[in-house]
């Protein structure tokens, strides 16, 4: 861990005049600080001076859910999600994807735009010991080494998941990440990530110098998530899955569906959405047959086949959370 | 020390008690000569008042870590350690350029003013490392041959092969401590089991004699037998920096360090091959077993046939497998719980292929009638009459029971102990064993006041320094068997020569002496409290001191029972219920025998679903050095448990710290088994092995 130094930011704007300053070799936001800790312990970056934004708000509350605007604050907690009211009628899905995410301990400090903009969790990435190709180097370790829990879509050539619960529950409820310090004041959340293919250093496309100050969605009160995890204690999904539905009555006239853990980006499944669309969300073989659709495409690597039976799974439980029933599984 | 309260948490009012009723559990009470005690150090732990060796920050100290290969098979041809050398606060920089084979063999080491300048310059220092081929399992170097023992007169043949990975033993508290040399004496503060044994093992290394330095491990965090031995690598190199520099020294490993380069359980492979009569009689068969040891050369033993179960003629042959990785040391029940994993689950597969209830065929084939009366108390507890055919469950979420049995022998009494009676009454009781999480502390104050008769909180102990009388080293579960004993009789012997001085005093004979509720009684007539009682004696008090006690009879054995809920789609396990029964002889105090119990089948568990040592199979480097993919059983996943101790035809304190945790994989592995209808033959049950099997099954 190098020395730094760090400046309380008293507005947004100020943060990202900081964090943008040629002056500095490496600046950064620091929120919640568990992303960045870890970074910093690993010897992954380097900054000379730490923006710490975490008591800062664009607006009066976490979080506004009452009217036909959905509104987080980007320093909103994880916590402060999984338990508004508000937001689990409003935006089910949103809550339900971060209310099991790490340990309580975490979910109290760790905000939402650092959520949408930690790092992947990829074994080789987090070594110092293999320079791959996110930090430059040659090779992405994974594909001849051990990836039973990387990614089963997105052909590489970097083959992390992206670690984020939030950003697939975000991309169905169809969000906008509003930003100061960049041209455009706002990126939709589908924007907001690229494929390896497109920079393998970064995943977020957000411009150099930007901060998001906070995030808003419509309403979908028929939304859900589902994220199938080893542990049920402080452990990443292995699959996860992201589904709004419009229904008439039991039928669903549009789903939007979205993956988490088994790309690069959040993966967004249009071919599941589909064959979703006209079927009886109380009829279970119709369900499970439109579901299995999530399985196409995908291309595993030597160890992690098991994902692609999964997603179906976690598929079909966000599609049954989002339809309002109740899932008679443990967890 | 007091037993009834314990310094309050905060500045405020408030007590915790440590004196809790435990009437929660009625099925122990009454068993133990204590019941209600809960660990006497419990709050000075929680509180952050006991002090742990890595808690050790001296003024003036130094900070050292070893530098590591970070492949598994490297040689490190040229070293540039400018940069390094000039970080701020970098004080020495040892490395020797050598071949490497396994990650985190050490090369050399950094010496700095603080741990953040050590990793600074860890960091700063350009190492060339050139890498060479690997091999990091048994199955790339040995070829593991199927078992073909005879089964003459066998009714059904039934062969597998099982297999388990590597456990760390991840020790909260990480290997190594600080050294105070001070020229002429020193001070070591050691994460040990054996604080005698670290005594004896630094040789020459101090320049001191025997006599010359201490070494303290009041506490632990966590001992599981990587910390059995002399001083290891760590407390040596503290040793010969802090003596060289004449300032203490800390060497602790990190996390990573600790995962790699501190032992393991080994890995195992199992081969069976067994001939079984409709009757559930194994008539014959051959286990070939093989120890993955990575570097080292033996050390791989895996217990199966355990003994436990009568089996005839079946053949036994084991080998040592050696690849690119850090190698096992002694862990909680070497050897038993990879061999018990293979052994139930074997019986579970053999009773379905002749038709049989896996509880009926354990039954019939315990080695001893303890064993099925545990069998079959266990199996009312849990309620294994509602258990279902293997694989008859349709549903998503499916229920399946399974079992394992444990067995321990035990030491006999030793090591020494003291006791002091003082003029005020109060009573030390000292023994310089250490306390690795089974509450040493508490039970050496229950054995004291019980065998004088006094309330527990007269009694103050003292564990855990080398100037203390010798204890013994805390593996193969002896601790208690050997201090127990000798600790009660110590204090008898305390007791005794109270009553000399009295008799003395008042003209009559000791044997007129005894004490009850509290105070001394003379021929059955109350005579004196128990204070004025020793006032009478001499300014330095009496004491009392011994080497051996009762070892009584019997060995310790246990059953376990697993219930768990299997998701038949996601493959994900849910442990839900633990029936554990346990013997160990006379139970000092219940609440850490139940602990001890319970941490026991809390280990098992994550052994059985999560614990896996990963080694890249390119390089050999361990991909998860880490407590985020090192996965280890959370809060979410613990099952109610429920601890049974069993002291039918026992006698004196037997083993407790390793035979819980023997059965409780083989146990879950049977559960899945007759959850899913199809055999998960490979540690951990991970989903992708679970969905595998169920495919397995269907086809």
């Amino acid at each position: 861990m190098n020395r730094f130094a760090i400046a309380q930011a008293k507005s947004f704007e100020d943060a990202s005049k900081v964090v943008g300053d040629k002056k500095y070799s490496l600046a950064m936001i620091k929120a919640g600080g568990i992303d960045l800790i870890d970074l910093l312990k690993e010897g992954l970056i380097a900054p000379d001076v730490l923006v710490d934004v975490r008591r800062l708000r664009s607006g009066k509350e976490p979080i506004v859910a009452s009217g036909e605007e959905i509104r987080i604050e980007a320093t909103t907690t994880l916590a402060e999600i999984a338990s508004s009211p508000a937001l689990k009628s409003a935006c089910p899905a949103l809550a339900q994807s971060v209310e099991s995410a790490a340990s309580p301990a975490v979910r109290n400090a760790a905000t939402a735009a650092g959520n949408l903009l930690q790092r992947p969790r990829c074994w080789y990435f987090r070594n110092e010991q293999f320079n791959c190709l996110k930090k430059g180097g040659p090779t992405c370790f994974a594909v001849e080494g051990e990836n039973r829990y990387h990614a089963i879509f997105g052909d590489g050539p970097c083959h992390i998941v992206h670690p984020s619960n939030l950003a697939p529950a975000l991309f169905v409820c169809d969000a906008t990440v509003h930003i100061v310090g960049a041209e455009q004041p706002s990126l939709p959340i589908r924007y907001l990530y690229h494929t390896p293919d497109k920079g393998v250093r970064s995943e977020s496309n957000l411009p150099a110098g930007a901060v998001i100050t906070h995030i808003t969605c419509k309403p979908a009160k028929a939304s859900g998530f589902y994220a199938i995890k080893e542990k049920q204690s402080f452990d990443w999904p292995v699959v996860a899955a992201a589904v709004a539905l419009e229904l008439d009555g039991n039928t669903i006239t549009k789903a939007t569906v979205c993956a988490g853990a088994v790309a690069p980006i959040p993966w967004e499944m249009r071919n599941v959405s589909n064959a979703l669309r006209g079927v009886d969300v109380t009829n279970d073989e119709a369900l499970s047959k439109a579901c299995k659709s999530a399985a196409a495409g995908a291309k595993p690597m030597s160890d992690n086949a098991y994902k692609v039976k999964l997603l179906p799974v976690a598929v079909k439980r966000a599609v049954l959370l989002a339809a309002g029933r109740k899932l008679e599984v443990e967890s | 020390m007091k037993a009834d309260v314990a310094p309050s948490l905060t500045n405020g009012p408030t007590l915790i008690p440590t004196d809790m009723p435990t009437t929660n559990r009625p099925m122990n009470m009454g068993q133990s000569m204590n019941d209600n005690t809960s660990r006497l150090d419990g709050v000075a732990k929680i509180t952050g008042a006991a002090k742990y060796s890595s808690d050790m920050l001296l003024p003036n100290g130094v900070f050292a870590r070893f530098v590591r290969c970070p492949f598994g098979a490297a040689s490190l041809e040229s070293v540039d350690d400018a940069a390094a050398r000039k970080v701020p606060g970098v004080i020495e920089i040892e490395i020797t350029p050598k071949a490497c084979t396994y990650n985190g063999q050490p090369v050399g080491h950094v010496v700095a003013e603080s741990p953040v300048a050590v990793n600074r310059a860890l960091q700063a220092l350009k190492l060339n490392w050139k890498k060479a081929a690997v091999k990091t399992t048994i199955a790339d170097t040995a070829k593991v041959q199927v078992a073909q023992g005879a089964v003459d007169g066998a009714d059904e043949t039934f062969a597998a092969v099982y297999s388990t990975p590597v456990q760390t033993h991840s020790s909260l508290e990480t290997h190594g401590g600080v050294v105070d040399h001070k020229g002429d004496r020193a001070t070591v503060y050691a994460s040990t089991q054996g604080t005698f044994s670290v005594r004896d093992g630094f040789g020459d290394a101090l320049g001191l004699k025997t006599s010359e330095f201490e070494v303290i491990c009041e506490y632990i965090g966590g001992g599981f037998g990587s910390k059995l031995g002399g001083p290891g690598k760590e407390l040596m190199l503290a040793a010969k920096l802090s003596q060289k520099l004449k300032r203490p020294a800390y060497v602790m490993c990190n996390r990573a360090e600790e995962h790699l380069d501190t032992g393991n359980r080994p890995s195992s492979v199992t081969s069976v091959r067994i001939g079984l009569k409709k009757d559930g009689s194994v008539v014959g068969g051959e286990v070939k077993t093989y120890g993955g040891v990575g570097v080292a050369t033996g050390g791989g033993g895996c217990n199966v046939p355990s003994g436990r179960y009568t089996f005839a003629n079946v053949k036994k042959d084991h080998e040592d497998v050696s690849f690119n990785a850090g190698g096992p040391r002694a862990f909680r029940a070497p050897g038993r719980p990879q061999g018990a994993f293979a052994e139930e689950l074997m019986l579970d597969e053999a009773a379905a292929k002749i038709g049989m209830d896996p509880l009926v065929l354990k039954r019939k084939l315990a080695a001893d009638d303890v064993y099925r009366e545990m069998i079959d108390q266990g199996a009312k507890l849990i309620g294994w009459s509602d258990r279902k055919p293997n694989g008859s469950q349709k549903s998503v979420m499916r229920t399946g029971f399974g079992l394992g049995l444990a067995g321990w022998g035990s030491a006999s009494p030793g090591g020494n102990a003291e006791v002091v009676i003082h003029q005020d009454g109060s009573v030390e009781s000292r023994t310089g064993t250490q306390d690795i999480g089974t509450g040493q502390r508490t039970t050496m104050a229950i054995c004291c006041a019980d065998a004088i008769g006094i309330p527990l909180d007269l009694v103050t102990v003292q564990i855990g320094r080398s100037t203390l009388p010798v204890g013994p080293g805390s593996g193969g579960s002896v601790t208690s068997p050997m201090t127990a004993p000798t600790m009660m009789n110590a204090a008898t012997q305390a007791r005794g020569k109270l009553f000399e001085v009295l008799a003395k005093q008042s003209g009559d004979n000791a044997a007129d002496f005894s004490v009850k509720d509290g105070g001394v009684v003379r021929r059955g007539e109350k005579f004196l409290s128990w204070k004025d009682a020793c006032a009478k004696l001499p300014a330095d008090g009496v004491m009392g001191s011994a080497n051996t006690g009762d070892r009584g009879k019997g060995d310790s054995q246990g059953v376990q029972l697993v219930k768990v809920v299997v998701d038949c789609e996601t493959g994900i396990i849910f442990p839900k219920h633990v029936i554990a029964i346990q013997s160990c002889g006379r139970v000092i105090c219940r609440k850490t025998a139940e602990s001890q119990i319970i941490g026991g089948v809390i280990q098992g568990l994550s052994y059985g679903l999560f614990e896996n040592r990963i080694l890249d199979r390119n390089v050999g480097a361990m991909v998860n050095p880490n407590f985020e993919w090192y996965k280890i059983l959370g809060p979410c996943e613990m099952p109610h448990i429920e601890p049974v101790l069993w002291a039918h035809g026992q006698t004196g304190v037997k083993a407790l710290g390793e035979p819980p945790t023997i059965p409780t994989s083989g146990a879950l592995a049977c559960a899945v088994f007759n959850a899913i209808g199809a055999p998960v033959r490979h540690l951990p049950l991970t989903p992708d092995k679970v969905l595998a099997a169920l495919e397995g099954a269907r086809s």
